[in-house]
């Protein structure tokens, strides 16, 4: 029995010292320097503050960016639910063939990187962008409409780019709805609107819920595609920590800011966790 | 069930909407790399190569793409290594407190990789890491590692614990019975695993960003940086390079593994 556990322990032990060193000590380490004062100029003091975490709440530019986060978190969720929700079911109940060529169509772009699906849509987007050549040939518009730098163009940008994650929630929580009760309703004489308001719906909640904290999630904490549409100028709090730390160089606020984005992100799931364990699904 | 589908034309229509949205940034990158002009127009005004010669011949897209493929690759083999050996050991339940180190070793999905890869920059500035392909290699094991513990976990749950025992009781030891009877019924879930964390590393941004030198860049990174100054297209090509490659890449492994079933 001891020879068993010196095994697992010499076998769980290299990733667990990994991400020990290289996980848990750097997140822990910017603690402190989420509590020290900066000065610009002279940089990063020695004394002790709760300012970093404070002004987040107090500023009105921080929560500005808070507030455009959490919108932008909601609505490309919104979106991809209901852009989602009816390929899903077609998906769900489509032959084999179709199934398997719809799910790799779906994969492709998830599995490209991120960075050229986001250089897609700023070919899209931009004052040159196809779209505004398009309009603009069509004589539909004078000059070019601003899509980029602004929510409209993340709200695009970041709906396509998690689209595929919710996709792939959905369609196994369409699956899982018994044909039987469905069938049992449709005996009962219910509409096919009903059965899919009354039973199909309300019986794939679970899996509503998982794609949407994901999406959510994932929204929220991304960078790439916030800054790439978003610009310097058109900031969330994840372009901002970047800009805090690679631009400004004020650390500590970038420090505080990142741990209110965990705690954000920390409270969503744990707020899920415990709904979905109420309704007996799986997360 | 096929039925029902073809009785809601609606519901076809969206279905196919979506996914003809999903594709069309993706075709657009490609087109505008066959651009004439110094900017991006779509359709592209004349047909040309040139943009594909450019980026294949600097120094600097090629010196990118290498970094990227030798980081993905040298940290998906580590990641499958200690991800698999400490799956192993929580899965045969060889040790207390299984579940908070399963939660701890599926950390790195949840905390988000920007609030990561600042809290690396500063380590790797106190400990002297920063900018050392060492310090980034270790990074990209611990943002890897996940999809090989979560993928060792789920197929070491369905392989039938009695036929290595079995294996035992034939007189082969610990090391042989997992190597011979355990490893290969899970290798086509550790091959999706082990793909995922290759395009993970291959895909990532938020962490390289902060720790790349002056002197060393990840493709990615490039793009991303190289966007911010403006957009040619080369860039367009770079992308279509990476859009072939990931397609092939995704059909090969649908070949080999059936890859969708795993994701």
């Amino acid at each position: 029995m001891t020879t068993r556990k010196t095994n697992g322990a010499l076998l769980a032990s290299p990733l667990l010292l990994l991400l020990l060193l290289v996980f848990v000590a750097p997140v822990l380490l910017m603690v402190p320097l989420s509590l020290h004062p900066y000065e610009p100029g002279t940089g990063i003091s020695s004394g002790w503050t709760l300012a970093n975490y404070t002004s987040i709440v107090t500023d009105e530019y921080y929560r500005e960016v808070v507030v455009r986060t959490l919108v932008l978190g909601f609505g490309v969720t919104l979106i991809c639910l209901l852009m989602d929700y009816p390929l899903a079911c077609y998906i769900a109940n489509a032959g084999p063939k179709i199934r398997l060529a719809l799910t790799m169509l779906v994969i492709f772009p998830m599995l490209l990187n991120l960075v050229v699906r986001s250089f897609g849509w700023i070919a899209l987007l931009a004052n040159r962008g196809l779209v505004n050549n398009l309009l603009i040939d069509m004589g539909l518009i004078e000059r070019p409409i601003k899509m980029m730098f602004n929510l409209f163009g993340l709200l695009v940008g970041m709906s396509h780019i998690f689209l595929p994650f919710m996709v792939l929630m959905l369609v196994p929580a369409i699956q899982a709805v018994s044909k039987d009760v469905q069938a049992a309703a449709y005996t009962l004489a219910a509409s096919r609107l009903r059965v899919f308001w009354s039973v199909t719906l309300p019986m794939s909640a679970p899996g509503i819920l998982s794609g949407s904290i994901l999406v959510f999630v994932l929204t929220i904490s991304a960078l790439v595609t916030p800054r790439m549409l978003g610009g310097p100028t058109y900031k969330v709090m994840a372009t901002l920590i970047y800009d805090d730390f690679l631009q400004t160089l004020d650390w500590p606020a970038g420090a505080a800011m990142s741990f209110t984005l965990t705690l954000l992100t920390l409270v969503v799931i744990g707020l899920s966790s415990r709904m979905l364990r109420r309704w007996g699904g799986h997360a | 069930m096929n039925l029902e589908n073809r009785k809601m034309p609606l519901l076809a229509a969206a279905a196919i909407a979506v996914v003809v949205f999903l594709q069309v940034p993706v075709l657009v990158v490609m087109l505008a790399a066959f651009s004439k002009t110094a900017y991006l127009t779509i359709p592209p005004r004349g047909l040309t190569f040139h943009w594909f010669d450019v980026v294949l011949r600097d120094p600097e897209y090629l010196s990118a793409a290498w970094t990227s493929v030798w980081l993905a690759g040298a940290s998906t083999a580590a990641a499958l290594v200690l991800g698999l050996i400490a799956a192993y050991a929580i899965h045969r339940r060889m040790l207390p407190g299984a579940t908070a180190l399963t939660s701890l070793f599926m950390a790195p999905l949840i905390l988000p990789s920007v609030v990561l890869g600042v809290a690396l920059l500063q380590y790797y500035t106190l400990t002297g890491l920063r900018g050392s392909p060492f310090g980034l290699w270790i990074a990209h094991v611990v943002i890897t590692v996940p999809y090989v513990v979560r993928a060792s976990l789920s197929s070491l749950a369905a392989v039938d614990e009695s036929l290595e025992d079995a294996a035992r009781v034939l007189g082969a030891d610990g090391l042989t019975s997992f190597r011979l009877v355990t490893l290969p019924l899970v290798k086509p879930g550790l091959v999706a695993g082990g793909l995922f964390a290759f395009i993970t590393s291959l895909d990532n941004v938020p962490v390289s960003v902060f720790l790349l030198s002056a002197s060393q860049t990840t493709l990615p990174v490039k793009i991303f940086t190289s966007v911010e100054q403006g957009v040619d297209p080369s860039v367009a090509a770079v992308s279509t390079l990476l859009i072939v490659a990931t397609g092939i890449a995704l059909l090969l492994a649908e070949r080999w593994t059936g890859f969708h079933k795993h994701v």
